[in-house]
């Protein structure tokens, strides 16, 4: 009787910690809401340490997307949205992109985004940056590797030993570091994060690897 | 046992309460900035095996639960019954979202090897829930038959 009851009161908490996590997290989810819709005035967000500006640096529309290389959704996101938001609003002009770092999935979400800023010092950020979401595999199984990463410049004709220079000499951890950290400032809690950062500097948050019709519905109005 | 009316509406309970959290968590539903359904490509399997999970969950823990209270059975078939729930509940949940970022924020390296675990073998750990579930199913049933038969 007491083994039935013990067992019965652990699936009980079990369910009542589920439903108690999504009402939190829902609640959590309105108040970060409210909180952008009040906000005005410049872009709240410091791109500073971000990718390069995909698409044209005048756009009003800035969309900032929150990654890690080894993030499945991320991967999801960048397969069947991305291309989409290019064509209709980066290269009409309209949004441009800007990638920052939220690497916690495993150790090498890291290395693979020290990788992408020391193939923007030879000018192949982008070309990098396409290459990881290409070759994206199981979190941690060799596949971000350093002598994957080498393997990744060597493809992309960029000068290998400088591309090992900067990475021994971990020449942007405290880059990505703030990228991080301004990830947590702004509300992250996943990747992908996206911001979009409408012409008279509202923010609006869109979590998780959402379809192209979100994106729309919500830069749309903006425009 | 699914003629009572209790079992019916705890089965109901049972797959809606594993079914919503599961499809936010794994990112089908999003609430933010609009209710959004969503099936990307390539993860319509992921979609169909946590259907499969809470549909098993909701089948066979009432039935355990009738088997103990009416046959006064043992409880391990519930105790692996709800040990598959949890496995399949579980599998990629973690990955890339608040769940998966909130446990490695506090518990660092740990954490993420092991939601680099739950999200590396998603698929498989489903498979086998969905495989424990299946089999304490099949148990239960032949269980309560050969209880429940008027000589």
């Amino acid at each position: 009787m007491n083994k039935k009851l013990i067992l019965l009161a652990v699936f009980a908490v079990m369910i009542v910690s589920v439903v108690l996590y999504a009402s939190s997290y829902y609640s959590q989810l309105m108040q970060m809401q409210e909180h952008r819709i009040n906000v005005s005035g410049p872009a709240p967000v410091n791109l500073t340490n971000g990718s390069p500006v995909l698409g044209s640096p005048n756009a009003p529309i800035t969309i900032v997307e929150f990654g890690d290389y080894q993030c499945e959704m991320c991967y999801h996101w960048y397969h069947n949205t991305r291309a989409d938001i290019i064509d209709n609003y980066i290269d009409t002009e309209k949004a441009n992109l800007v990638f920052m770092d939220l690497p916690g999935l495993g150790r090498d979400s890291f290395t693979a985004a020290q990788a992408t800023y020391c193939a923007e010092d030879q000018g192949k950020y982008w070309e990098y940056h396409e290459t990881l979401y290409n070759f994206q595999e199981a979190v941690d199984n060799g596949w971000a590797s350093k002598d994957r990463l080498a393997s990744f410049a060597f493809n992309l004709d960029m000068d290998v030993d400088e591309f090992n220079d900067c990475m021994d000499t971990a020449k942007y951890a405290k880059r990505i570091k703030a990228n991080f950290d301004e990830g947590v400032r702004n509300g992250a809690q996943g990747t992908p994060m996206f911001l979009i950062i409408s012409p008279d500097g509202a923010v609006k948050k869109i979590g998780g690897a959402q379809p192209y019709s979100v994106f729309s519905q919500v830069i749309d109005p903006m425009l | 046992m699914f003629s009572s009316t209790a079992y019916t509406i705890l089965a109901v309970v049972i797959f809606f309460v594993m079914l919503i959290p599961l499809l936010i968590l794994s990112e089908f539903i999003f609430v933010e900035p609009f209710f959004t359904f969503h099936i990307p490509y390539g993860q319509g399997f992921g979609f169909v095996l946590i259907l499969a999970v809470c549909v098993m969950s909701a089948i066979v823990i009432p039935m355990n639960i009738y088997r103990i209270k009416i046959l006064q059975k043992s409880t391990s078939k519930i105790g692996t019954s709800i040990f598959g729930s949890i496995i399949g509940a579980s599998a990629g949940i973690c990955s890339c979202g608040p769940i998966g970022f909130a446990l490695i924020s506090t518990f660092g390296a740990a954490a993420g090897t092991a939601t680099a675990f739950l999200s590396n073998y998603e698929i498989p750990l489903r498979l086998g829930s969905v495989g424990l579930l299946c089999l304490v199913y099949y148990t239960t049933t032949k269980s309560i038959s050969s209880e429940c038969k008027i000589n």
